[in-house]
């Protein structure tokens, strides 16, 4: 079921923008925030609330803007790989410390840190270029310098496919034991621990993964963009990546996904047609969820399947 | 049979020429995507640009468009943020209606967009872009900046701060943290430490743009004391230091810079003193003695007063000269191409030095793209006639005074300078 | 010399005393409702905004003295019209839920907020400084210090003292101690909580909107402000211990104060501090300064 809904998103993310050209950028963004939500959601899995999860996509994104500037460094797929590995080391790192929290604290710290990276990526204009940020040049693909209109091509797909293998390789995390260890952390940490399973490892192993995955989510919006700002450590977007989690729905893998690709449909559309509320239709979008479908739009995917092969 | 197929030949020719034609009438319309800031505090600075734009377009579209079509501005916020303008300038240049893009206010934006129109083989003309970096180390071919950057206007701020007063030893510099405050704290510093050598930077602040409150910042200044202090805060932003900072008594205890302080005047201007030292970027103040002199500027201003209930601001002169300079470009093309409808690559070459008479003074396009215009300079007056204070001692210094030339490195450029150079530098008031 | 450090005292202090506003507001609402409110800074925008437009108002009608007025009758407005409504309805039905789907509700609120604002007030930026110019100046030590800021500095402590006052003394704060203590336990005395949860709810949202409209005539009225005002707001909770209102006090003395040094010793790093001070404190303390695992108190 899973599968099939992220390869049924993917094939449908590949071919609209031939019809639609300027949704291909719209659908790289998307891939960008799903697989970032997708992060959060594994983590609230785990009963754990982070709403400072735009740090790792922060560090993602000026990876890829460091590495180009100053390790010259210009392929794609060494960009992408590089994000991931180096926020999936920071994530190691400060989940060394973050799992010894948990419920608001946990949420609290994670705040915290991504606000300090906030005012620090704002300041240290020399460095990071300040509130302007910094621009992205076009990658080379291959050792091919492409067009910007075959590039933005070969960028959706990318991430289509980067999309599809994540959300393969995270179906797979959550039905190991270390993936249904994290759920039942949820449920009852300590018994856990009377399994002899280390709570504390459960989530240093899924918060690490959750920040590579948030780090590649930020890598390809760099790319896509052309630009990274300390506004992509901000709160409210990591609010959004919560959001995003939740209304596409916690249950499964293409949750994250459907949810981010409903949020940046809605944002172009309605940015266009009804600029100044965007931001309360979303908000309006997540109340009916949360109030009417708690298993979000994934959920009720998964209902109507449901109720489609068994007829009552 | 043979004459059948010359008559198929010639009107397959015809045809070719018919539709060659056809490609080559003029369109319907052109769209013109103007990039400004409607919302947040930037839009204290970015309405008056939007307010000249409407002015203007429906005044060239009332005497018939630019070459007989009429012109259809799109307006983009810059509020929404770079990835939201990015954006915008990505879709409105997949439109074909869409020839010319008149962007962008913000530096940051600016910089952003430049290399993406060069992509785009977008004509770009940049409004307000004040940020030298636009040129410093790339060459473009589609984009332009229709005003100067704020390297001329800073010199000559120093300029006139020497002419009035030119013994002092303590100045502090409060500017916005972004690319456009940073650098004018680099250029001021650079400036006077070439102009006067003795003189002692005592406090530099940058605090966020858009921050809703100074009053720290303004205690920080009181408390350091200094002499001189240059500020190049615009927008909410510098209508909300003037504010906060006048019942400190900022203005009286210091001798203010305000590089930006025309935008303000009519605003928050009656809780400044008189001797505020204020800029306009460029020379596009309604009061001067050209735009006195010119009848369309005066109708202009009139016409913006009707409208607005307010006097065009400098931003509302830098959009409108350069839709003007634009529509100049499009008439040389035209002109060029004997009424064929020209393309983009005729619209680069018609754009090539480029002189042309403004609303306020002249603007002349450089072969690196750049715009050299006058500056204007002067201190804060009272006057009878109006509820505001107004510039009053006006300097007009020419471009080429106070504007590194093509190539060079400002920075290196303004080391170069000389203390003597004063002697030959006008006097303020002498803008008559 | 005392004179060099009496402007950066008044400034810290008055700092501290709008920060308090709406960080006591924030940690009241946690202790009794156990929700930490995303929306609360919308709160603070509304005041500020409803200030301004009424404070302009009044100023042209020629009775700029009421201005000083709408300082403290724009809070009350908002509060009838948020607290109540919001409480009842979106709240009530988060009682209970997990942690997770309470923030997000709030924030979900904190969305329509922000437009709401930009519907009613449009998206110019907005000032009304009349209040702060009727009050006048002060000359101490050679500087000129506002009055305006020695009022929010006298209101802070004021208010900081009445809500002790109010919640020790008057039966309604013991009833709300009551239920912060011990809700079943309180219900089945027949204390009727959820009155009790709307009334601590809609004092938070008072309280909130008094932060803005203080802060109005000091500062220009824009979009953004209840994003950022909000998340610094946490930041004080956190560090004096959700819940806690002494906490919230010294949290909020504490990062005006360091805020006020670092642009006086490290100005690049002003926007910094009040995070990692939150940072710091909450890895040694994650309870806050003043915070406690045990006794649920107030």
């Amino acid at each position: 079921m899973a599968i099939r809904s992220i390869l049924i998103l993917a094939v449908v993310a590949a071919l609209l923008p031939i019809a639609v050209p300027w949704l291909g950028f719209v659908f790289t963004l998307a891939v960008g925030t799903g697989l970032a939500a997708l992060g959060v959601a594994m983590l609230l899995r785990g009963g754990l609330i982070s709403i400072g999860h735009a740090l790792y996509f922060a560090v993602g994104a000026y990876t890829v803007a460091f590495l180009m500037r100053d390790a010259g460094i210009d392929d794609l797929l060494v960009l992408f790989a590089g994000a991931t590995i180096i926020t999936a080391v920071v994530g190691f790192l400060v989940g060394a410390f973050m799992v010894r929290y948990r419920a608001i604290f946990f949420a609290m710290l994670n705040l915290a840190i991504s606000m300090v990276f906030f005012t620090l990526l704002s300041k240290l204009y020399y460095v990071t270029g300040g509130t302007d940020g910094l621009a992205v040049a076009t990658p080379t693909v291959l050792g091919m310098q492409l067009s910007r209109g075959a590039f933005d091509v070969v960028m959706l797909n990318a991430a289509l496919i980067l999309m599809v293998a994540a959300a393969l390789l995270i179906d797979r995390y959550l039905k190991s034991p270390l993936g249904e260890a994290l759920g039942a952390i949820h449920t009852n940490e300590v018994r856990l621990e009377y399994l002899g399973v280390s709570a504390r490892g459960v989530i240093w192993a899924a918060y690490t993964a959750s920040a590579g995955l948030a780090g590649l989510g930020g890598a390809i919006t760099a790319v896509a963009i052309g630009h990274v700002v300390p506004e992509l450590s901000y709160w409210t977007v990591s609010g959004q990546l919560v959001l995003v989690a939740v209304l596409g729905g916690i249950g499964g893998v293409p949750g994250a996904f459907i949810g981010a690709f409903f949020l940046e449909l809605v944002r172009t559309l309605a940015v266009g047609i009804a600029g100044e509320v965007w931001n309360a239709i979303i908000g309006i979008s997540l109340l009916i969820v949360i109030f009417f479908l708690p298993e979000g739009l994934y959920g009720l995917i998964q209902r109507l399947e449901r109720r489609r092969t068994n007829p009552k | 049979m043979t004459r059948l197929k010359i008559a198929a030949t010639a009107l397959l020719l015809a045809a070719g020429f018919g539709s060659a034609a056809a490609q080559t009438n003029k369109p319907a319309e052109i769209g013109f995507g103007i990039f400004t800031f409607t919302s947040g505090p930037a839009a204290a600075y970015g309405m008056p640009g939007r307010n000249a734009a409407e002015l203007v377009i429906k005044q060239i579209n009332a005497s018939g468009g630019i070459g007989g079509v009429p012109v259809k501005p799109i307006y983009v916020d810059e509020g929404q943020g770079s990835a939201g303008v990015i954006a915008e300038f990505r879709r409105l240049a997949s439109d074909s209606t869409n020839e010319v893009m008149i962007a962008a206010l913000s530096s940051a934006n600016c910089l952003a967009l430049a290399p993406v129109a060069e992509q785009l083989q977008m004509p770009t003309f940049m409004w307000n872009c004040d940020t030298h970096q636009l040129f410093l180390k790339d060459r473009y071919k589609y984009v332009y900046r229709t005003n100067s950057s704020t390297v001329p206007e800073f010199i000559a701020d120093v300029l006139y701060l020497l002419s009035v007063k030119p013994d002092f030893k303590k100045v502090a510099i409060i500017d916005p943290d972004y690319a456009f405050g940073r650098d004018a704290g680099v250029i001021f510093k650079e400036t006077l430490k070439a102009l006067k050598p003795d003189a002692e930077i005592v406090v530099e602040l940058y605090p966020k743009l858009g921050s809703p409150s100074y009053n720290t910042e303004i205690s920080r200044l009181v408390s350091a004391e200094p002499e001189v202090i240059f500020s190049n805060f615009w927008g909410a932003d510098l209508e909300n230091f003037v504010r906060q900072a006048a019942p400190r008594e900022l203005f009286t205890r210091s001798t203010v810079i305000l590089a930006l302080g025309e935008s303000a005047l009519q605003h928050v201007g009656t809780v400044l003193p008189d001797g505020v030292i204020v800029g306009v970027i460029g020379d596009g103040y309604w009061l001067t003695p050209d735009a006195r002199r010119k009848p369309q500027t005066k109708a202009f201003v009139e016409s913006y007063r009707q409208s607005f209930n307010e006097y065009p601001v400098f931003p509302s002169f830098k959009m409108a000269n350069t839709l003007y300079a634009v529509k100049a470009v499009y008439e040389k093309a035209i002109a060029t191409n004997k009424g064929r409808w020209p393309t983009r690559d005729d619209l680069v070459a018609a754009a090539k030095d480029l002189k042309v008479d403004t609303l306020t003074g002249t603007l002349v396009l450089r072969e690196d793209n750049d715009g050299l215009v006058d500056q204007i300079v002067g201190v804060t007056k009272k006057d009878p006639a109006y509820p505001f204070p107004v510039m009053g001692e006006m300097v007009r210094y020419p471009a080429t005074m106070v504007t590194p030339p093509v190539g060079a490195d400002p920075i290196a450029w303004i080391k170069d300078l000389k203390p003597a150079i004063m002697a030959s530098v006008p006097k303020p008031g002498s803008y008559k | 010399m005392i004179a060099n450090y009496l402007p950066l005292i008044v400034d810290g202090l008055a700092d501290a005393a709008l920060i308090f506003f709406v960080a006591v507001g924030l940690t009241l609402v946690f202790s009794v409702v156990r929700i930490l409110n995303v929306a609360h800074g919308s709160f603070y925008a509304f005041g500020a905004y409803l200030s301004v437009v009424i404070g302009t108002i009044l100023a042209g009608r020629g009775w700029p003295l009421l201005s000083l007025t709408t300082l403290v009758i724009s809070p009350l407005l908002v509060a009838l019209a948020f607290g109540p409504l919001i409480e009842r309805t979106l709240l009530r039905w988060t009682y209970g839920r997990p942690e997770a789907l309470q923030i997000l509700v709030t924030f979900g609120l904190f969305l329509i907020l922000e437009d709401l604002q930009k519907v009613v007030f449009g998206v110019q930026p907005y000032s009304q400084d009349l209040p702060m110019q009727l009050l006048g100046t002060s000359h101490i030590g050679g500087i000129v210090y506002l009055n305006y800021q020695l009022l929010l500095i006298v209101l802070a402590l004021a208010v900081g003292v009445s809500l002790r006052v109010l919640l020790k003394k008057s039966r309604i704060g013991k009833l709300i101690i009551a239920v912060v203590a011990d809700e079943e336990l309180a219900r089945t005395v027949g204390i009727d909580a959820p009155r009790v949860f709307m009334l601590a709810f809609s004092v938070g949202v008072f309280l909130a909107a008094l932060g803005g409209a203080l802060a109005s005539p000091t500062i220009g009225v824009a979009p953004g402000l209840g994003a950022e005002i909000i998340v610094l707001a946490f930041a004080v909770a956190a560090i004096g211990g959700l819940g806690q209102i002494e906490g919230a006090a010294l949290a909020s003395i504490l990062i005006g104060f360091t805020r006020v040094a670092a642009i006086y010793y490290a100005p690049e790093f002003q926007p910094v501090v009040p995070y990692l001070v939150m940072l710091l404190v909450l890895i040694v303390r994650p309870y806050g300064l003043f915070g406690s695992i045990g006794l649920r108190r107030i």
